[in-house]
């Protein structure tokens, strides 16, 4: 049998892309860590296999904790982790979700093509600039009272149909139609909404962007075609979450549950695992909580598709409506959500947990929008600002093999110090530009620390993906201006 | 009191000095304000007020988990920075082992963010948070989660 040894643990090799760390001592579960062998020697490179191994300790994990291709170390559970725990005897973990709920992805379609935009690229990305709320006290879109914080919370992209912001179109092309039925605004705290009110409709900074991207290859016709995405087309990516109220939520359920059920948190190895017991009235407050948090981050990212609709009317000199700028999908890859999965032949409620993974549902599984459930769930992959993203369908063997998830994005394989060291961001601003990149940057700093080569090979991630039967490419999009974001 | 910053794949760790469990602490919050900001101006060269603050806890790591989690807070609603940090500390010994047993009363001055290059640090975490005593004094160990962006204002909206 083939092995890799990292960290003093050992992986069997199970199949092509299939690495199993097998249950022993206290590990509640085995693991798994889905990559090829160059994918695997940078997730082994830091603490990742051991917080997955201490992932499996979470009562209640079914099957496999699960490390997508893209993962890396997080804090308590890895990125690109996926636990699949019983919902009436396991619990539910805010640190498996991570601070940043309900960070995600949108595409907005366009009908312009490159040739439309070459020549105003500069433009574009000024206008995008002005437009866009970004960054630490940059204010947002809405800057608030707590009350229609309050109606966010509950109601998610509903809210901002009803207040001229969204259409009809909008919520159907949304993953659960941007709105959490079990959300409830009073089990978010006064300092989340206080934190939230005036950051509603903003990118927040780092990885997050939001990036205008033309489509350069369609590997599935028939399924683009269902996406409404051609070669040569213009897309619009909004990479961000729920900014500092998703922070704040996270942050108050972790000390709840730590003062609440030291028991449980006791036999953890890993306070930043801190997990409420199934059925407790703290699993159930922080299920709703989040779910308002979800939908926060809807909202915030259907204010920037209000604005980037906005930008692009002022520089096409035309309606968005004819700019044919409709919603492709939205879709999150910070989240837990009560999802049924078959466990031994039986159908079981789990909180599905996904922590810098996305959601990936095949052909066919109710919970996927009309408009594509004969094709598959999009899933949207943002790849480094020079390596280009991917749009995937949720594969066939997704459900069996990963709870029905995939990866998230290229993942981080060079802190953020160490790209500081390592590029100068007007460096790395002048190769892209080279490329036909327009990078509008707050800072050299910024564009250092998230230069192309501080993240993994995302074609190889999306090659593993689709060779799992996880995740098909349907597209690959280049960029033609970022903000960062 | 001193602090540094230490790598981290995704994230930014601070590791702190002092010769009291209150300055160690405010060693940690002066190094959560260097991972914002890589060139935190002098406080007296701008509009910074010096705000206080209070929070109570049940051990030493949930008490420094809650001062950074509150001055993370407090920079997200006054729109400021905090720096110059000062705090101290009590235990308070009651029969009670539902009553807090540390006590935090801190202060900061606040730079505004306006006036910054600012990266967003989203959160304290526990991973690998360590306070220990040494023969040297204290020392304590955090990692922040981040995302990472500096913002010149010039380019503000």
């Amino acid at each position: 049998m083939t092995t890799y040894d990292a960290d003093g643990i050992t992986m069997q090799k199970v199949r092509e892309h299939v690495w199993e760390i097998p249950q022993e001592g206290e590990m509640g579960a085995p693991a798994r860590v889905l990559a090829s062998e160059a994918l695997l020697e940078e997730i082994a490179d830091d603490r990742t296999l051991q917080q997955l191994t201490n992932a499996t300790q979470l009562p209640g994990v079914q099957k496999q904790a699960l490390c997508m291709p893209d993962g890396h170390q997080g804090y308590g559970f890895p990125v690109g982790g996926v636990a699949g725990i019983d919902a009436e005897s396991g619990c539910i973990s805010p640190g498996a979700v991570g601070f940043d709920i309900n960070c995600g992805v949108r595409m907005v379609r366009t009908n312009l093509t490159y040739g439309d935009v070459e020549g105003k690229e500069r433009e574009l990305v000024e206008e995008l600039f002005e437009a866009i709320p970004l960054g630490l006290g940059g204010g947002g879109v809405l800057e608030t009272d707590v009350g229609t914080v309050e109606a966010v919370l509950e109601r998610g992209v509903d809210w901002a149909r009803e207040a001229g912001y969204a259409t009809a179109e909008d919520l159907a092309h949304c993953e659960d139609e941007g709105r959490r039925e079990e959300a409830d605004a009073d089990a978010v705290s006064g300092n989340a909404k206080d934190r939230g009110k005036d950051q509603l409709g903003s990118l927040g900074s780092g990885n997050h962007f939001l990036e205008v991207q033309r489509v350069t290859d369609v590997f599935r016709a028939e399924v683009a075609d269902a996406y409404g995405l051609s070669e040569e087309d213009i897309v619009v990516l909004i990479h961000c979450g729920s900014r500092g109220l998703g922070h704040q939520v996270c942050t108050d359920y972790v000390r709840r549950i730590e003062e609440t059920h030291p028991d449980l948190l006791d036999e953890l190895p890993d306070k930043d695992l801190a997990a409420a017991p199934a059925g407790s009235d703290l699993a159930e407050e922080y299920y709703r909580a989040m779910g308002a948090a979800i939908n926060f981050a809807w909202v915030n990212r259907q204010l920037i598709t209000h604005r980037t609709r906005q930008a692009f009317e002022e520089v096409f000199d035309t309606d968005w409506g004819d700019l044919g700028m409709e919603l492709l999908y939205d879709v999150a890859h910070n989240i837990a959500k009560k999802e049924t999965h078959d466990i031994d032949g039986e159908d079981r409620e789990l909180y599905v947990h996904r922590k810098g993974a996305t959601r990936a549902f095949p052909a066919g599984r109710p919970e996927v929008p009309d408009a594509y459930r004969e094709v598959g769930q999009p899933v949207i992959i943002p790849g480094s600002m020079g390596a280009g993203s991917y749009v995937l369908r949720g594969g066939e063997d997704s459900l069996e093999q990963t709870f029905g998830s995939t990866a998230h994005g290229a993942g981080r394989t060079m802190s953020r110090t160490q790209a500081k060291q390592d590029f100068w961001g007007e460096d790395v601003q002048d190769d892209l530009e080279g490329q036909q990149v327009y990078v509008k940057a707050q800072s050299g700093a910024t564009i250092a620390e998230e230069a192309p080569d501080v993240y993994k090979d995302v074609d190889e991630v999306v090659r593993v993906s689709e060779a799992l039967g996880i995740g098909d490419p349907v597209a690959r999009t280049f960029p033609v201006c970022n903000i960062k974001g | 009191m001193s602090f540094e910053l230490r790598d981290h794949t995704a994230d930014i760790a601070v590791a702190a000095s002092g010769d009291s469990l209150a300055e160690v602490f405010a060693s940690v919050a002066d190094g959560l304000a260097a991972a914002t900001c890589a060139d935190v101006p002098d406080p007296d060269d701008c509009d910074s007020d010096r705000f206080s603050l209070a929070v109570a806890a049940e051990s030493q790591e949930a008490l420094l988990y809650d001062y950074l989690a509150a001055l993370i807070y407090e920079r997200d609603v006054r729109a400021v920075l905090p720096v110059d940090n000062e705090a101290s500390i009590e235990e308070s010994r009651t029969d009670d082992p539902e009553a807090d047993a540390w006590h935090l009363d801190a202060s900061a001055r606040g730079v505004p963010l306006g006036v910054i290059d600012a990266r967003e640090v989203k959160a304290v975490t526990y991973s690998e948070m360590a306070i220990e005593e040494t023969v040297e004094g204290r020392r304590a160990y955090v990692v922040f989660d981040v995302l990472a962006l500096l913002i010149s204002p010039s380019d503000r909206r």
